[in-house]
């Protein structure tokens, strides 16, 4: 009850940015069909199949066409999709899809239970999904049909995000996957959604067309029956500040991805609109590396959070356009997220210091900073300069000042090529890494805090203490979300005030500008990216 | 003027030919067959280098193609299996020549497509962005040479306009030709590579500074141009100073200018990675730097093969067009085929 109390206060804000699509239509007028749309992306797909595309800032255009069993609500509950109800059975391992009966692919193949368990099967093979195989598909032990249009899944043990993945994971027709284009994704790859995949310029465009058959939304959407849009292409424009030029000057319809500096443009303009929704996950931090360098100190890591005031920071750098974050999940996270941690700790450079004289860091070189045994106490900050964006590199040497200002210490960016980022990962010869991730239901969490060879996948601050795993498969494998929170919020005070393992810097955001005849644009509830073009229409 | 054999500029092609078919047949042929055996050791080299400086470069395949996804042994089995990497090295290198020189490039790791189609798809927008930019570097660079060469106030004005172009980063002049052009007169769009006019701005963006560079090779030489002797000849027969520096200066000023374009066109290919990341147009130089930042092997492989044709059949255009505009050349064939 508190979770969602303090949710309905947080999202106020939201629903006047239409974060919630019902509210968000209020005074458009009555929607009306037809007409095309062009919108500016920075990002596009690796791949165009939903299954193996991990990049979020794609969804918002995969969605148009692939479509999953159940939607998510703002407060985390489930509604219908393709599935038309859901059952976890006593023992908390079995889980149970009714499915729609009148669904088709828009290839023409009919939905049924043997199509789902075609894609939850094909997950479970490495040979076609990679590092997917090793996620939550991996803990089935049986996918079958009960009739036509039930499935059932059974685990190997209780494994609470699994409903999440199974509700959420795009089911793609049967015949796809006898597809030559079945990794790449492509025009072959069919799908249940709105939106047909109709054609895919790479480096340029991709463009769906309206599928005139659908009548399948969830509740969650503004409307029901087929999309207004008949045709809607995405256009991809790397630059940031040409999405924003081709979007003033009337070349596109609507942007996503708009620079701080640019938001001014769109506020507050009546020609525009200008939404943003916080990610979901664990915020941008800043991870210590617990096994190599001076962070291997407790007194060092603590002693650097100390050193730096972030929201002074972020407000040099950001004025103001980014979310403070203080602990281990997104402040936006209605299920988990524990805000009894924000202003739990705060800057405070003479503890700093004291920290750092008593591990023996007293002398001090030429330039100013902190020497033990004549060696300066370098973090080196390892960042891959091909995933720099949201001037992220600017961020990181406005911490780099704090540290050495406040504290002596000589945090050094170092940034790196993709091949030499991923060797030093490896060996974990760095001092730290900053991150950020995306996944809901605690999955964010297992990714930063388990073991590395045990799911730990970005576990940057290689932290290893026994704790954290005991606590995160506890709270995995139970369906008691009260007692699910309760251990995150554990972890949490653990990782952040007693082991200082990471420095969460701000939550990311989608920001989404439009023209102003634009209507129903929206984030999804819960998962919080841009939804798909279904509910948008034109008013002229 | 049809008397002036210096030029020779009203020789026509038929001539010409029928002057190279003079050529005993066997030096012609030798030459043929160097040219091609030097374009295979070329293509050949691309290739070596480009297999082993990607296994030299820091990251492992496998690591890099799962990120910072999960991983398993299973996982890293089922990449070695699909590509390969599981072989020895050598015998990695040996197949991928045997399946070049059977036509397939086999596929690309990260977009998981058929690199021929891949490439191919991707080398006509380029194509038509480096020659658009090509077109506009040469209309700009002998434009400006015989406009302004030998005369102070244009001279100095043109020099300082084509300093400043060379030194403007093309990402910043992308930026500034579509502010003016497209967001604020909307004369042109940034569409990526849908009609003509998307065209024009980014190969401005590209080719002026090109430009730039050859027109100051081509206004030096065509100032020497003008104070040869032959020039006066020329005047004394009435013709104007305009005749005078496009039909007889231009060619003796355009040999070096010619070298240097030839050299600059590859870097023309370059160039357009940024060109068409401003303008979000299609083209290999984005496909590229990806493929070398993920240590994709075939596409890089095959982008390797396609530059070092590219230059090859460059070098080749370039000597050809020496024997057209220098006789000299043509002559010293002729008598060293007899």
């Amino acid at each position: 009850m508190l979770m969602r109390r303090y949710f309905l206060g947080l999202t106020a804000a939201m629903l006047v940015t239409g974060a919630l699509p019902s509210l968000g239509m209020a005074g458009d007028g009555t929607a009306v069909s037809g007409g095309k749309l062009t919108w500016g992306v920075e990002t596009e797909p690796a791949t165009l199949n939903p299954q193996l595309n991990g990049q979020d800032k794609t969804k918002l255009l995969l969605r148009n066409a692939y479509e999953s069993l159940l939607a998510r609500t703002a407060d985390g509950g489930y509604v219908p999709w393709l599935a038309t109800e859901y059952k976890i059975s006593d023992d908390g391992k079995t889980y149970t899809f009714k499915l729609r009966d009148n669904v088709t692919f828009t290839d023409g193949q009919k939905l049924d239970a043997q199509a789902v368990i075609t894609n939850f099967t094909k997950l479970k093979d490495a040979a076609y999904s990679g590092s997917v195989s090793a996620g939550p598909v991996s803990r089935i032990v049986e996918a079958k049909a009960l009739d036509d249009h039930t499935v059932s899944f059974t685990l190997n043990q209780v494994y609470a995000p699994f409903l999440d993945y199974a509700a959420s994971l795009e089911i793609l027709s049967p015949a796809a996957f006898n597809s030559t284009q079945l990794k790449s994704g492509g025009p072959e790859i069919a799908g249940t959604g709105p939106f047909i995949l109709k054609r895919y310029a790479k480096g340029q465009d991709i463009q769906f067309v309206k599928n005139p058959a659908y009548n399948w939304a969830p509740k969650t959407s503004a409307h029901q029956g087929p999309a207004y849009l008949d045709e809607v292409t995405y256009r991809f424009l790397s630059e940031s500040s040409v999405r924003t030029g081709a979007l003033t000057s009337g070349q596109v319809d609507v942007i996503e991805g708009i620079a701080g500096n640019d938001a001014s443009l769109f506020k507050g303009n009546s020609d525009f609109s200008y939404q943003t929704a916080l990610n979901t996950g664990t915020p941008y931090s800043l991870f210590l590396n617990v096994t190599w360098g001076p962070t291997q100190d407790l007194k060092v890591r603590k002693a650097l959070i100390s050193a730096i005031d972030v929201d002074a920071v972020l407000k040099a750098v950001y004025r103001g356009e980014r979310a403070r974050a203080w602990g281990i999940t997104s402040p936006i996270d209605p299920q988990f997220y524990d805000k009894s941690i924000e202003a739990a700790y705060k800057p405070d450079p003479k503890a700093a210091n004291t920290l750092l004289d008593e591990a023996g860091w007293t002398a001090r070189d030429a330039d100013g900073f902190r020497t033990k045994d004549g060696k300066r106490l370098t973090i080196e900050v390892i960042q891959a300069q091909a995933t720099v964006r949201d001037q992220r590199d600017v961020l990181l040497q406005a911490l780099q000042a704090q540290a050495r200002q406040n504290a002596g210490i000589d945090l050094k960016i170092v940034f790196v090529d993709a091949g030499t980022y991923t060797d030093r990962r490896k060996t974990g010869q760095f001092g730290s890494i900053a991150n950020s991730n995306t996944p809901t239901d605690a999955i964010d969490i297992e990714y930063h805090y388990l073991p590395l060879d045990k799911g730990g996948s970005i576990n940057y601050s290689r932290a290893f203490a026994p704790e954290l795993s005991q606590w995160l498969n506890e709270a995995a494998s139970t369906l008691d979300q009260k007692k699910r929170f309760d251990l995150y919020s554990k972890l949490q005070r653990f990782a952040i005030l007693d082991q200082a393992y990471a420095l969460p810097l701000y939550e990311p955001e989608d920001q989404v500008a439009a023209a102003s005849y634009v209507k129903g644009i929206s984030f999804r509830p819960f998962k919080q990216l841009p939804e798909s073009a279904y509910d948008i229409w034109r008013s002229e | 003027m049809s008397a002036d054999n210096t030029t020779a500029f009203e020789q026509s092609p038929s001539a010409w030919f029928s002057r190279r078919r003079r050529l005993k047949r066997n030096s012609l042929a030798s030459q043929i067959l160097v040219r091609i055996g030097s374009a295979i050791a070329v293509l050949w080299a691309a290739v070596t280098l480009s297999f082993i400086s990607i296994h030299l470069a820091p990251g492992d395949i496998i690591s890099l193609l799962i990120g910072e996804q999960l991983r398993t042994p299973e996982i890293e089995a089922a990449i070695r299996l699909e590509w390969g990497l599981d072989k020895p090295l050598q015998s990695q290198y040996l197949t991928y020549l045997l399946r070049v020189l059977h036509g397939d490039f086999g596929r690309s790791y990260i977009l998981q497509t058929d690199v021929s189609g891949l490439v191919l798809s991707q080398m006509l927008p380029t194509l038509k962005l480096t020659a658009a930019a090509l077109v506009v570097a040469v209309v700009f660079a002998v434009a400006s040479a015989l406009l302004t060469a030998g005369r102070r106030l244009p001279r100095s004005i043109a020099g300082s306009l084509e300093l400043i172009l060379i030194s403007t980063p093309s990402f910043w002049l992308g930026i500034v030709l579509l502010f003016i052009f497209s967001f604020t007169l909307k004369i042109f769009p940034v569409a990526g590579d849908r009609t003509f006019s998307a065209l024009v701005l980014p190969a401005l963006s590209l080719g002026l500074s090109l430009g730039a560079v050859i027109g100051q090779v081509l206004r030096q030489g065509l100032e020497r141009a003008l104070e040869e002797p032959f020039m006066l000849t020329v005047k004394s027969w009435g013709a104007n100073d305009f005749v005078l520096r496009l039909r007889h200066g231009l060619r003796h000023a355009a040999l070096p200018a010619v070298t240097l374009a030839g050299w600059l066109v590859g870097n023309l290919l370059s160039g357009a990675v940024i060109t068409e990341a401003v303008f979000g147009r299609p083209g290999l130089g984005r496909i590229t730097v990806d493929a070398v930042l993920a240590h994709d092997l075939p596409v890089v492989l095959a982008v390797a093969i396609l530059s070092a044709f590219t230059y090859v059949v460059l070098s080749t255009l370039v000597d050809v067009l020496y024997l057209l505009l220098d006789p000299r050349l043509r002559n010293q064939n002729a008598e060293a085929g007899h």
